[in-house]
């Protein structure tokens, strides 16, 4: 029964076989760090000239197909392995009992490379940001420069951040797949910073790009010793933003569909900023009883 | 409160018709008052739901629009009864699968009932299923049997697959209901009467489940498994009433099975009925395990939840009884 199941399955997804020689370019913008210009023609000055377009990229040897084509089969038969053996993954028992997890921890470069880093640059400022293993492969180092110059083209009135954020799950033939944290209600975070503030960003993936811009953020501040920090920051305390403007109507974060977490620096002072962390991990604080921050009672009713 | 009229004008005015432009019109009613419930709250994954829900729907009424359309065009009349020409039926049954949300379109259900309040995520398994069901009885006899064979089955089989690792209440009742629907719309052609009573049944034994996820707020698997100290009474109800959709023998939940797979045996759909048990072994494996982890085994764990605190007034602790 279940093996029909997974037939049934699979013949599903065969459907998307045919796809595989334009993965490549599917996944290319996905692992890459430029810019994606899909709508825009305008290049900002801090942008890479495009030299290849899309459809110049495609590869269209047969080997490279087949081996595609055998990693993302596998990884297929590893999801519905795992969608046997419970949420996530893990037994029901284990999920059940969950109380800790640790999400993101930095101690190879493949885990570096699940974490993309941005600044400012891309709109045409002069930040730098750099993201390396630390002492021991231990911990990840974020550091750079920050510069608030703003860059002059004329319509830009600020500028001057940096930010690092996870890159998206994917799954089988490159479909989305989101984090379930339904079970934490805060995120832990050991770092050590410097004393400057970070902001938090929690990216749940919309299905409709309308709100695509839809962050939950918070702030992080951090004290700059040489002793390591950890920072427990409820979800309750995350407010909801759209391209940088915070809502009226605020809502509290659900946390069945989580694609992204970022740390964004940008608190306008010119000088060098370093961040090392260690894991970034969830807890299901027992003590915490807050549902939401902030009103959700209606504030302006109608009479 | 209008909306809750307007939607009851909307099931009274699509079953009492035998002219396809009143079907459709209510219909159209009633996707028109179930949007602003859905998107209520505000909250951006609620409007998305409620987006996702109005396109569908509006889809598959334009759908059940052509296939009345080319069916008039063809047999000279608007009577419901009178479903005579092929493709008509067929854009008719694709028009009602996306309705009621059988696989293969059902992709829209789950995420829109996980993005609605709890009520309203009850309103749309029940209520929202039985104007289209309506109109398959009064079309069944001219319906194609293979496809909805086919249909049913996968819905059965998705149901029960896809609802295997979720840990959220609303999404496993969604998963529950397709699958339902899958044998609801197994036996239509048959036996119309059967598909009846288990529409009947299986609303009876979501409400009671969904009205008892109301009064502990349980939206997750860790809330259900923490409501044993709220509410002892309510939750070994809910246990009884899960088993039940799952179907098994003593309780309610299996007389429509039992009926259906005799109907199924006696038009020599033998093979069918097999299949359709075993696929529904997946979701009973599935409810079993819900229900060992909320009432069989008591968690260790606590909720902090400050609203859950002993609820005064349970509802429905006799309906799952039945």
């Amino acid at each position: 029964m279940a093996l029909a199941a997974t037939l049934l399955h699979n013949a599903y997804f065969c459907g998307r076989c045919c796809r595989h020689k334009a993965l490549q370019p599917l996944l290319g913008p996905l692992l890459s760090d430029s810019l994606s210009k899909s709508y825009s023609s305008y290049r900002r000055p801090g942008s890479q000239p495009e030299k290849k377009t899309t459809w110049q990229n495609v590869d269209l040897s047969f080997k490279k197909s087949i081996e595609v084509l055998k990693t993302q089969l596998g990884m297929l038969k590893k999801e519905t392995e795992d969608h046997l053996a419970g949420p996530e993954g893990q037994s029901l028992t284990h999920y059940m009992l969950e109380q800790t997890r640790v999400v993101w921890e930095f101690r190879s470069q493949e885990d570096l490379n699940k974490w993309v880093i941005s600044s400012d640059v891309e709109i045409g400022g002069k930040s730098e940001v750099y993201l390396k293993l630390g002492r021991n492969n231990q911990t990840a180092l974020l550091y750079g420069t920050l510069n608030t110059e703003v860059p002059r083209d004329g319509e830009t009135k600020y500028s001057g951040y940096c930010s690092m954020r996870a890159k998206p799950l994917v799954g089988s033939f490159a479909r989305k797949k989101y984090y379930d944290w339904s079970n934490f209600n805060s995120l832990y975070l050991r770092v050590r910073g410097d004393g400057r503030p970070w902001m938090v960003n929690i990216y749940t993936d919309p299905y409709f790009s309308h709100q695509k811009d839809d962050l939950y953020n918070y702030f992080m501040f951090t004290r700059g010793g040489p002793y390591w920090e950890e920072i427990k920051i409820p979800f309750s305390k995350f407010f909801l933003s759209s391209r940088g403007r915070v809502q009226d109507d605020q809502h509290p974060i659900w946390l069945d569909k989580i694609s992204t977490v970022g740390f964004t620096i940008g608190d306008k002072v010119n000088g060098p900023f370093q961040l090392e962390i260690d894991f970034i991990g969830l807890l299901n604080d027992r003590a915490h009883t807050e549902e939401f921050a902030y009103e959700t009672y209606e504030k302006n009713p109608p009479l | 409160f209008i909306l809750m009229l307007s939607l009851a004008l909307g099931t009274m005015i699509t079953i009492t018709s035998n002219h396809w432009v009143t079907a459709w019109a209510g219909l159209e009613i009633n996707t028109l008052a179930i949007i602003p419930l859905i998107s209520k709250s505000h909250h951006p994954r609620a409007i998305e739901a409620a987006t996702k829900y109005f396109l569908t729907q509006a889809t598959a009424s334009a759908l059940m629009l052509f296939s009345s359309m080319t069916n008039a065009w063809s047999s000279g009349q608007w009577d419901i009864t009178q479903l005579t020409n092929p493709p008509s039926c067929l854009l008719l049954t694709a028009a009602i699968a996306i309705k009621l949300g059988l696989t293969p379109f059902h992709f829209w259900f789950p995420e829109v009932l996980q993005g609605s309040s709890l009520i309203t995520a009850l309103l749309l398994s029940t209520a929202m299923k039985f104007p289209p069901t309506t109109i398959l009885l009064l079309t069944s006899h001219s319906l194609n049997p293979t496809l909805l064979s086919t249909m049913a089955i996968m819905s059965i089989a998705l149901g029960g697959w896809m609802g295997l690792n979720q840990t959220q209440t609303r999404k496993i009742l969604a998963f529950s209901s397709i699958s339902h629907l899958g044998w609801m719309t197994i036996i239509i052609t048959y036996n119309p009467k059967l598909t009846l009573l288990t529409f009947y049944l299986y609303s009876l034994m979501t409400t009671s489940i969904f009205l008892s996820m109301n009064s502990t707020n349980t939206l997750k698997l860790s809330t259900l498994m923490t409501s044993w100290t709220k509410a002892p009474m309510l939750n070994t109800t809910l246990m009884l009433t899960l088993l039940s959709l799952a179907g098994l023998p003593p309780l309610t939940g299996f007389l429509p099975k039992w009926l259906i797979i005799q109907e199924l045996t006696k038009q020599e759909m033998t093979t069918t009925a097999t299949i359709i048990s075993m696929l529904s072994l997946l979701g009973l494996f599935f409810y079993l395990r819900l229900t060992y982890c909320s009432t069989i085994t008591l968690p260790p764990n606590s909720s902090n939840k400050m609203k859950q605190w002993s609820i005064k007034k349970p509802v429905n602790t006799l309906t799952p009884t039945l």
